[in-house]
């Protein structure tokens, strides 16, 4: 158990600590720029970062983020479970309905669970 | 879950209006608010992904009327009690003495209002 904190570690344990989300784990992408993905339309009752309003919409893989925890079993102390993250263009009238500019859009960052092929 | 910090796509709430030069902190509470959050959380008992739950866990009326760093507190007691660290009753206790301490130095004649 660690004892006190002393001001020469706050750098380190507690500053770089926070930043550790990001893993170097060699996990296999399940998706790529570009690709159609449908949110998955689930509820879990413990932590998630999967937004309400993107669930059962379709968006497209702009951007992998590279391999990170994952929120939902870090947040119940059930592992880190290295995945990728992308984000993910939502169109404004996927999410919104008709009434919604035609040219907007929504980019959200999702972990690879949280995610199908559409 | 299905809190009611999922907050994306409700309506209600107004514009979102920018604080020029917004402080970092704006008051000295919510300094050592964030303070005590990132030193006891160099304990590793818990990760930031607890953290975050537990502030999630505020019951949704408090949720909804408290700032940033009171959710911090609240979310930092929760996991302060859970895991042993401190009882509520402990923290209930100190609030009352700091209450009381307050109303000591600031009200020394509640008499007067009988008059």
């Amino acid at each position: 158990m660690p004892g006190l904190l002393q001001a020469a570690d706050v750098w380190k344990r507690v500053v770089w600590n926070r930043r550790a989300a990001r893993l170097d784990d060699d996990v296999a992408p399940r998706f790529k720029p570009g690709d159609r993905v449908v949110a998955r339309n689930v509820h879990p009752v413990g932590h998630t970062r999967l937004p309400r309003y993107v669930r059962s919409r379709q968006g497209v893989v702009d951007r992998d983020h590279g391999v990170f925890v994952f929120p939902d079993t870090h947040a119940l102390g059930l592992g880190k479970k290295p995945q990728h993250v992308y984000s993910v263009r939502f169109a404004a009238r996927e999410l919104w309905g008709p009434a919604a500019p035609a040219n907007d859009a929504v980019y959200v960052d999702l972990w690879d669970d949280y995610l199908d092929q559409a | 879950m299905n809190g009611v910090h999922d907050m994306g796509g409700m309506h209600g709430f107004g514009p979102v209006v920018p604080e020029r030069n917004e402080p970092v902190f704006h008051a000295e509470w919510e300094r050592r608010a964030f303070a005590l959050t990132l030193a006891i959380g160099a304990w590793g008992r818990w990760n930031l992904d607890m953290s975050r739950f537990a502030r999630e866990q505020m019951p949704p009326a408090d949720y909804l009327g408290s700032g940033y760093y009171e959710k911090w507190l609240f979310g930092l007691e929760k996991l302060l009690v859970e895991h042993g660290f401190v009882t509520r009753e402990e923290i209930e206790r100190r609030v009352a003495d700091l209450r009381a301490e307050r109303r000591a130095q600031t009200q020394p004649e509640p008499a007067r209002e009988a008059e």
